[in-house]
């Protein structure tokens, strides 16, 4: 098997606060292909997001401390120079945000915007760059593409700008698009219009794509694999038909039974699990979910309080966790599945 | 500038304080007795000064050269205000004055000599006056050479044209007494323009001028001496304009004059120096720079740079923050002058609310001036303490303390407690007006302490500063103790003593703030001011200051005293006593 | 934009009418009298009325609002001399038609206002700038101290200590005074340098907070990772990104520093005797100078009024979102 398009090892990212050391992403591995879409769930806090973020190089290295690889296309990237990432940014990697409104600038034009990017990272001209924008919003879907490629995000409607974001991201076309809770902001019939077009663009042009969400429904619908992600570590890990279907980690079986129903609106907010996130700084020792645990005195005594459990390096579904795969499978055949 | 320290009435007043100097003495429109008092610690205030009355031959000009004066150059003055007028019939104001002596002349004026003397002598005329009938009828005769800025002659008809003209509608500012005792019984007039004269004004011929007056006034002499009474020339006459570019009889003519900003001065050719014995007028050119706040003007005169050395203020003082630095520094003092002004500043005890002298004498003794004097800033900040009505400036003053005030500033509660005994009255009650400052606060707390110590109850009641004087002026006011400050307009007693406790002159708003009434001192005013010899008159005044301060109206504060500095480049830079600021007719540009 | 600059321009003709006539019913309404000031030591009642006459404030208040009002558009004719219009009354004290006062002054003030405002904005926003993008490091943390040390300075302490030293000792200065600026540019700058930069200490700390303190909030907006992401370099990021939205803030202040210190510098023209509108307004209130009040009143207040025009037509053309309806 050759390298994978996209390969993140032994990923940690910390950051350095008054209060200590925020270890917001510990010890992280996963691959993407490309043509292929990752799912990475999780609770806010996760680390989620700081992962894709360090992918894009756009933590400030004064503030985090990076460590592990993350090779793109053969690529390193942690330690290639700014000027390097700043190349590779909206051009080989691209990436769309939560909120539209906010994360597009007032200030600007749509075409300005995405013609820039397109500009930046080709050389082409402010006319070129302008047509290249009609294409774009043609291609999302934007109706009149080219008297709106004029108007400011603020004379869109919440879809329609998401799909200008998208139209942006993709205007290089990427190889890989990282997408950060795309829908969260949306209601849900836009929701599906935006992943349905993603979808689509991803079938054309055969991009890997990252799909950050907390929503289960979004991972279904549009991810071949899946992460389940907390405390900054990988717990479980899989083809999303396995994964959703006979989850093995306590924590995805909490995630899983606290969704209300698949494809429900996600404005309720995601207590999977009673009890908190931990703390990053200081994360407890062992299995970093035991103490939100019920099935700890299963698992041996002091067994998810000592030694962190690994996930299992190969691939295919895998999870961390110290209950034995019989224990697990009878846990969830018994008592969860039915949650479902 | 000024007085920060002082009676400040509303706090933007302090800041232009000065401008309004003599109208706030008497009226008070808020900004405290004009020029900081302050004395080198090292350097004696003359207290005393010698005034007479002049002749004939001290009428003479040129004035006595300075040793070591040369002719030529530029003075620079710098000063907080600009001349708020150049009219003489609008001015009124010392500030004022002080400038005007370099281009407009009166019938008289003061001789300072270098000892200290003040004579008061002809300026246009030949001598400062003859009367023959005890101060009804006065004559002057004009010198020969008095020549306008155009070279014209300078006449009886200018004369009797600049009396005529203080009475036209335009000119309701300057001082009132001679439109007051020029006017002929039951007669209106408004002045010359539509050609109505006045016969109490009479050109005897080209050179001597007469004038009647409705009541003997043995020191017309003096009073004439006001720049108020300085000369306008009939034929160029501007009326309403004339405040904007008087015509100069002086040594200087006005070439530019922007206000708020700048004047200058160049020689005015036509000048005659012999006809003049109190100006030397060294420099060739005066330039006036206004805007300069008294911190900046001792900044750059302790700096001494270029056009700086040849620089003097009339009446910046020195600024408190820079007293210590100035007095400490030998070769500053060096370039200082001081002096006591003519104004003094008092308690007035109101004579119709507290009837009993004991009380009254019981107040000045119990008061604790030491401890006021010390919240305004001391000796160098506020002035001398004060045991009279009279100013050491004036004519005849007479120095005696008849409470102990100079021996025992900080008060005698023991000695109100026996008056007050005496008086039946152990406790009386005391209100007590003031502005309301934080200076003023301050001072009446001590005020009330002191005299709380002598069995006084005081109540003390703040009033807004910008209606303090009017409050106070009202005859039937229900406080019984607060501020008051006077200056003579001219130095005898009459202006020092008859308008603020001759008791037929109590009116709203008039002078006589403490209302005394007393027939005895009414009839001694009277007497005083029909003495023609200016000597026995001054005597006369100083028993009426004795009279008026055993029946305890006021309570005397301070004689207030000025300290200036200037640059090094100038020589005969003089402390002019009358106006209580330095002095531009000596002043000469070192070579 | 044509109908926006006509009713707000109609508005603050409204609020200048307002603000006029407040100023000139509350200077009747407090018990003092400006003929009282003037008329003398010793000022008789006849005399007294004399001089409220010829002052024009012998008449009933409403008479002389209506009075003034009208001579701004006719001129007048006063005891002491002609007004031309637009005439904004004449002067107790000065006795000189406002007008022309104000327009002798303006020059002044409008200078010592540019000039200021051209070294704090550039020094300000710079080094906010440089702050807000070295957070956290040691250029931060000096400018940021830098500043609280010089927002705490004030004008007459650090004007009259940079006198002494630059002027008075070291003489690398020139004494601070108004030069013509048509007649020699030169000396008109050289003129001004010590105030220009006296008045700027202070602002320069205020402009340097605010612009760090909203840089580093625009920074971590979300559009701003948006421009990151895409591949923007930082300069881009910082400059076109950043710096356009932290602009909002940073113009509203300006608009009202300019209109405030167009109304007059009062304490900076008073440390370095400067003769501007502040130095007009001080001896206005001084001397109880009615006339000179409202004329100065009318400058300041029409400064504030047109800057805040200005403010917010430069809202509309920053932020697209804004509307100027």
């Amino acid at each position: 098997m050759t390298t994978p398009f996209l390969s993140v090892r032994d990923l940690t990212v910390a950051f350095g606060t008054e209060d200590g050391v925020v270890h917001a992403v510990d010890g992280l591995s996963f691959d993407v292909e490309k043509g292929t879409t990752l799912g990475i769930v999780g609770e806010s806090g996760s680390g989620k997001s700081v992962t894709n973020l360090a992918i894009l190089g756009l933590h400030d290295p004064a503030y985090t401390k990076i460590g592990g690889e993350i090779t793109l296309d053969g690529r390193e990237l942690t330690r290639a120079s700014p000027r390097e990432m700043e190349r590779l940014r909206g051009n080989k990697v691209a990436m769309i945000f939560q909120d539209p409104l906010t994360s597009l600038s007032p200030y600007h034009t749509v075409g300005r915007q995405i013609g820039e990017t397109f500009r930046k990272h080709t050389g082409a001209s402010r006319r070129e760059a302008r047509d290249r924008a009609i294409e774009m919003l043609r291609r999302v879907g934007i109706p009149h593409a080219a008297s709106r490629v004029d108007d400011h995000p603020h004379q869109f409607s919440g879809g329609m700008r998401q799909r200008v974001m998208i139209a942006m991201a993709l205007v290089c076309d990427p190889d890989l698009l990282i997408a950060d809770e795309p829908t969260t902001a949306l209601d849900v019939t836009v929701q599906a219009q935006i992943l349905d077009l993603l979808k689509e663009l991803q079938d054309q042009s055969g991009t890997a794509i990252i799909m950050v969400t907390h929503d289960l429904g979004v991972v279904a619908r549009t991810a071949h694999e899946v992460l389940v992600m907390y405390a900054g570590r990988a717990i479980e890990r899989g083809a999303v038909r396995e994964v959703l279907g006979t989850p093995r980690h306590p924590y995805t079986w909490g995630l899983l039974s606290s969704m209300p129903k698949l494809r429900s609106p996600v404005d309720v907010p995601l207590v999977p699990v009673r009890g908190t996130p931990p703390s990053l700084i200081n994360v407890p020792p062992g299995c970093p979910f035991h103490p939100r645990c019920d099935y700890t005195e299963l698992a041996g005594p002091g067994l998810c309080r000592g030694e962190r459990p690994e996930l299992a390096p190969h691939r295919g579904h895998g999870d961390a966790c110290y209950l034995t795969p019989a224990q697990k499978r009878t846990i969830f055949t018994e008592q969860i599945k039915d949650k479902l | 500038m000024t007085t920060p320290r002082k009676r400040a009435a509303a706090s933007v007043a302090v800041i232009a304080a000065g401008a309004l100097a003599l109208s706030a003495c008497a009226q008070g429109g808020g900004g405290g007795p004009a020029p900081s008092a302050a004395a080198g610690r090292s350097q004696d205030v003359q207290a005393l000064t010698r005034i007479s009355v002049g002749t004939a031959e001290d009428s003479r000009g040129p004035a006595a050269p300075e040793p070591g004066a040369v002719k030529g150059g530029t003075v620079n003055m710098i000063d907080r205000d600009d001349f708020s007028h150049l009219d003489p019939a609008r001015i009124y104001l010392n500030y004022n004055a002080t400038a005007s002596k370099l281009f407009t002349r009166q019938l008289t004026e003061y001789k300072i000599g270098d000892d200290g003397s003040i004579k008061l002598v002809g300026d246009l005329a030949v001598d400062p006056g003859t009367t023959e009938d005890g101060g009804k009828t006065w004559r002057f005769t004009l010198k020969d050479g008095l020549k306008w800025q155009d070279g014209s002659p300078i006449t009886t008809a200018d004369v009797k044209h600049t009396f005529e003209r203080i009475f036209a509608p335009f000119t309701p500012e300057g001082p009132p007494y001679a439109e007051q005792w020029l006017l002929p019984e039951g007669k209106e007039y408004t002045g010359p323009y539509d050609g109505e004269h006045l016969d109490t004004i009479k050109a005897v011929d080209e050179k001597t001028i007469e004038f009647t007056l409705n009541a003997p006034h043995p020191d017309f002499n003096f009073t004439v001496a006001m720049t108020g009474y300085g000369i306008v020339p009939e034929k160029h006459d501007t009326k309403e304009k004339y405040d904007r570019q008087p015509f100069s009889s002086g040594p200087y003519k006005i070439v530019s004059h922007v206000t708020d900003k700048s004047m200058d001065l160049e020689r005015n050719e036509h000048w005659d120096p012999a006809t003049d014995p109190i100006r030397n007028a060294y420099p060739d050119k005066w330039h006036m720079e206004f805007g300069v706040q008294a911190l900046q003007s001792t900044d750059r005169f302790i700096a001494d740079n270029g056009d700086d050395k040849n620089a003097m203020t009339f009446h910046n003082p020195v600024a408190t923050e820079r007293l210590q630095q100035v007095t400490g520094d030998p070769e500053l003092m060096r370039r200082t002058v001081s002096g006591l002004t003519p104004y003094t500043t008092f308690y007035n005890i109101n004579t119709s609310r507290i009837k009993d002298v004991r009380v009254r004498q019981a107040i000045i003794k119990a008061f604790p001036m030491q401890q006021v004097r010390q919240l305004q800033g001391g000796e160098l900040g506020a002035g001398k303490y004060a045991s009279t009505v009279m100013s050491p400036t004036v004519l005849g003053y007479e120095s005696f303390d008849l409470y102990g005030q100079q021996t025992r500033p900080q008060g005698d509660p023991e000695a109100a407690k026996k008056l007050l005994a005496e008086a039946g009255q152990p406790n009386p009650t005391l209100v007590y007006a003031y502005n309301q400052t934080p200076t003023q606060e301050k001072t009446a707390v001590a005020i009330k302490t002191g005299l709380e110590k002598a069995g006084f109850k005081v109540v003390t009641k703040p009033l807004n500063p910008t209606t303090f004087y009017d409050a106070v002026g009202m005859v039937n006011n229900p406080y019984d103790v607060y501020w008051g400050g006077w200056a003579a307009d001219w130095p005898t007693g009459f202006t020092s003593l008859s308008l603020t406790y001759d008791g037929r002159q109590i009116a709203d708003q008039a002078p006589n703030y403490s209302h005394l009434n007393d027939p005895k001192v009414n009839a001694a005013i009277d007497e005083a001011a029909k003495i023609t010899d200016p000597a026995e008159a001054g005597k006369a005044w100083a028993r009426v200051d004795r009279m008026i301060m055993e029946l305890a109206p006021i309570v005397p504060e301070f004689y207030q005293t000025y300290f200036g500095l200037y640059g090094s480049g100038l020589g005969g830079v003089e402390f002019d006593p009358i106006t209580g600021e330095q002095s531009p007719t000596d002043v000469y540009v070192k070579q | 934009m044509y109908h926006f600059l006509v009713r707000r321009i109609l508005g603050a003709l409204v609020i200048l009418l307002i603000i006029t006539a407040v100023t000139f019913f509350l200077f009747f309404a407090i018990p003092r009298d400006p003929a009282r000031l003037a008329c003398g030591k010793i000022c008789p009642p006849e005399t007294l009325e004399l001089v409220r006459h010829n002052m024009g404030i012998d008449e009933p208040v409403f008479l002389q609002y209506w009075h003034w009002l009208a001579g701004i558009f006719a001129g007048r004719e006063f005891t002491y001399g002609h007004c031309d219009a637009p005439c904004l009354g004449y002067s107790f004290v000065n006795q000189e038609p406002i007008f022309d006062a104000i327009v002798d002054r303006f020059p002044t003030t409008l200078s010592l206002t540019i000039g200021a405002a051209v070294v704090f904005l550039l020094f300000g926003v710079g080094t906010g700038m440089i702050a807000a993008a070295r957070r956290g490091r040691a250029a931060d943390k000096i400018a940021s101290s830098a500043s609280l040390v010089g927002a705490s300075m004030q004008i007459y302490f650090v004007g009259v200590l940079a006198t002494w030293v630059l002027v008075d000792r070291l003489r690398v200065l020139e004494r601070p005074a108004y030069h013509d600026f048509t007649a020699d540019p030169f000396a008109w700058a050289g003129g001004l340098l010590l105030p220009w930069l006296v008045l700027s200490i202070i602002f320069t700390a205020n402009y340097t907070r605010m612009t760090r303190s909203s840089m580093v909030e625009q920074l971590s907006e979300d559009y701003v990772r948006t421009a990151r992401a895409k591949g923007m370099s930082s300069r881009t990021v910082f400059l076109r990104f950043a710096w356009r939205g932290a602009m909002g803030p940073i113009i509203t202040i300006f608009g009202v520093d300019l209109g405030t210190l167009l109304g007059g510098a009062i304490i900076t023209e008073q440390t370095f005797s400067l003769h501007g509108i502040g130095e007009l307004s001080i001896k206005a209130v001084v001397n109880q100078d009615l006339p000179m009040l409202l004329g100065v009143v009318l400058v300041s207040a029409a400064a504030i009024v047109v800057f805040n025009i200005v403010v917010d037509a430069a809202y509309a053309v920053i932020d697209p979102r804004v509307r100027l309806s």
